[in-house]
């Protein structure tokens, strides 16, 4: 992941591979740029793995999720799947990728048409998009529902018929019919019973280690990121100060906002975390451009340099040969981080 | 002391061509002022039936209720008429809703419904219930009181939202306020300040809390007792350390497994109950869990474990851990 526009090659340490899905200094804002949704964001994720994207609500995450499906239109930055720019892709490439990136949703009762037998729902993609023979649809509809647990007798019942649970199984079914190589899961856990979450967590392992598919898996609960994500990126107002290998951020989590975020999950309140505080945040506009830190006004490290020169993303840990990821974080408290630094601004 | 809940042999039922079918399975508890219980299970368990009752939303058509009581601070509101009922509610004993979009008006500003609320229990001048609203909003944590009471529910966020509806239920100081899923909607951070203000207003009001949820660690982090219920029957109640430190009944034990854990290390598996809640129409006979149970034997299948007690402590098991 990278700041700067320079693609992979520039990258100290990584792995020479064609990320599945980059995005690079992706903006995307609402009402005449008003409300700037995502602020310059590059995400990279690596074929086989699982992106946590993290963030409190309205922190951008879902209007990402839809740019990379085409379904919002960002202002600049670009948009790569397999090394194409979504952007610019003709009408017939678009529907090809469209066909292997694939969506979950939160709440599966409002993303199942309640009119549609589960067999039409799981039919529709492969009509769309013309794949197989009539017989080789059915074929696919039945191994994707066995896929996600369930049986035949699905087939002919309608959405209301079933639990929660087995609905977001029937969601992930229709997502994978097409034989999606990247599934985004936006909050796709979030509706359902911390019972029926261990479950559906458990499934998205297996279609991980069965199937070789790409999560890009969106939540604002940090406990479940931990089950299932391999890097985690945390977003604020529509900006990502700081991507990090899970596992390196559970332990050491560099941003002050991941580490409050940390706090939070484990069901503490950070110190001098008041709700005229938290009002506040929550009043303000996601989209101002100021030359600070966005976290500035409520960051409890805050220094002065925090309120008038906006951070630059830096690398404060680089890529290893096992395909960790590096880790970087886009806060001033690591300026000074001299051994391992990457500045954007020289390049 | 007199608690200031107390329910007794409560049951649900669903009217059907076939008989009724039980959703609430004669549970009795009682909580005291100034302390909270949670009521626990997955969905479907009866536990969102268990509050309607308690605030006399049923019976309606097709569901129907009984009980040998439900008093608040001793006096029973289960046997008053329907009109005498609503007389108590919001003033005696309030509720909190999970989707705060939907159980506020959308036409009304906040500062008129929860002034209209005041205003129907105890009357009073323009003045006094503009004061009192304000009073509330501010006691939920709002400094600028009077933007939020001019405000429409569309310009808050979840998170206020749900602060505002807390400020309308606790306008009237009730005895006992139930709290279903009061902070599944939301994030972490507008949760743990939910639960904070929550806390506040219990101590501060000396208000008996019932907390609904399906989420254990919301649970362990507003309550100190907790009722864990399955198929509408309570399986295990205890306080909510022990249930951490030393679940009784499989059913507790396995939603605790399923609560997703921080950690510097990723866990190799999750776990998760096999199965799922079975509708209210077909459930099995003898314990209700025994089929999704990996302790259950030939009479968990036959007979229904009878409610050990121990200080108040107890597991409906034959097998427990």
């Amino acid at each position: 992941m990278t700041m700067s526009m320079t693609g992979p090659m520039t990258m100290p340490g990584a792995a020479e591979t064609t990320p599945l899905l980059e995005l690079r200094d992706l903006c995307l804002s609402f009402q005449r740029q008003e409300h700037v949704a995502v602020d310059r964001v590059s995400l990279k994720i690596t074929a086989g793995r699982t992106l946590g994207l993290v963030g409190a609500s309205g922190a951008g995450k879902s209007s990402i999720a839809r740019a990379i499906l085409g379904l919002l239109k960002p202002d600049s930055g670009e948009i790569l799947f397999k090394g194409e720019n979504i952007n610019r892709m003709n009408p017939r490439q678009l529907k090809m990728a469209r066909q292997r990136i694939q969506l979950v949703f939160q709440e599966p009762s409002a993303s199942l048409s309640p009119r549609r037998t589960v067999e039409q729902t799981l039919l529709e993609p492969l009509q769309h998009f013309a794949i197989g023979s009539a017989h080789q649809q059915r074929e696919k509809t039945l191994q994707s529902l066995q896929t996600v647990g369930l049986d035949q007798s699905a087939l002919k019942r309608y959405p209301h018929q079933f639990s929660s649970g087995q609905q977001q199984r029937i969601a992930i079914a229709r997502a994978l019919v097409t034989s999606p190589e990247l599934l985004i899961a936006d909050e796709a856990v979030a509706a359902l019973d911390v019972s029926i979450q261990a479950q559906i967590l458990q499934l998205i392992q297996q279609l991980q280690r069965d199937f070789g598919i790409t999560f890009l898996f969106i939540s604002h609960d940090l406990a479940v990121i931990r089950q299932i994500a391999d890097e985690v990126a945390v977003m604020y107002r529509g900006q990502v100060l700081e991507q990090s290998p899970a596992d390196r951020f559970f332990s050491r989590p560099a941003h002050p906002y991941s580490r409050i975020l940390l706090t939070f999950a484990g069901g503490g309140t950070p110190q001098n975390w008041t709700s005229d505080k938290w009002n506040l945040e929550r009043n303000r506009n996601a989209g101002h451009r100021a030359a600070a830190c966005v976290f500035a006004g409520f960051c409890p490290e805050k220094m002065t340099v925090c309120e008038n020169t906006e951070p630059v993303l830096r690398y404060i840990q680089q890529a290893d040969l096992h395909g960790q990821g590096p880790h970087c974080v886009k806060c001033h408290l690591y300026d000074e981080v001299e051994s391992n630094e990457y500045r954007e601004n020289e390049l | 002391m007199t608690a200031a809940l107390r329910v007794k042999n409560l049951s649900v039922w669903i009217e059907s061509r076939s008989g009724r079918i039980p959703v609430v399975d004669r549970i009795s508890f009682s909580i005291k002022a100034g302390e909270a219980t949670g009521l626990v299970g997955e969905s479907g368990c009866g536990k969102t039936m268990t509050a309607r009752a308690i605030l006399g939303q049923l019976p309606v058509a097709g569901i129907g209720v009984s009980s040998d009581g439900i008093e608040v601070n001793g006096k029973d509101i289960y046997s008053l008429n329907a009109r005498r009922r609503r007389a108590l509610l919001g003033r005696d004993i309030a509720m909190i809703f999970q989707q705060p979009a939907t159980a506020l008006d959308p036409v009304f500003t906040i500062g008129q419904q929860i002034g209209a609320v005041y205003r129907r229990h105890f009357g009073g001048s323009q003045q006094n219930i503009r004061q009192t609203t304000l009073e509330s909003l501010q006691s939920v944590g709002f400094s600028r009181a009077e933007d939020i009471a001019a405000a429409y529910p569309h310009q808050l966020s979840g998170g206020m939202r749900q602060l505002a509806m807390i400020a309308m239920a606790t306008v009237c100081k009730p005895a006992v306020i139930v709290a279903d899923e009061p902070t599944t909607a939301l994030d972490s951070s507008s949760r743990a300040l939910i639960l904070q203000q929550l806390k506040h207003l219990q101590t501060l009001h000396q208000t008996a809390m019932l907390y609904i949820s399906h989420d254990l660690s919301v649970v362990r982090q507003a309550c100190r007792d907790v009722m864990v219920m399955y198929c509408g029957r309570i399986m295990e109640t205890t306080d909510c350390q022990s249930l951490f430190t030393h679940a009784r009944h499989p059913y507790s034990a396995g939603l605790l497994a399923c609560i997703p854990q921080l950690g510097a290390t990723r866990p190799a598996a999750i776990s998760s109950i096999p199965g799922q809640v079975p509708g209210a129409a077909d459930l099995p006979g003898g314990c209700h869990f025994a089929p999704r149970c990996s302790r259950a034997e030939a009479r968990c299948r036959e007979s229904v474990p009878v409610m050990t007690d121990e200080d108040g402590c107890g597991a409906a098991c034959f097998r427990p851990l």
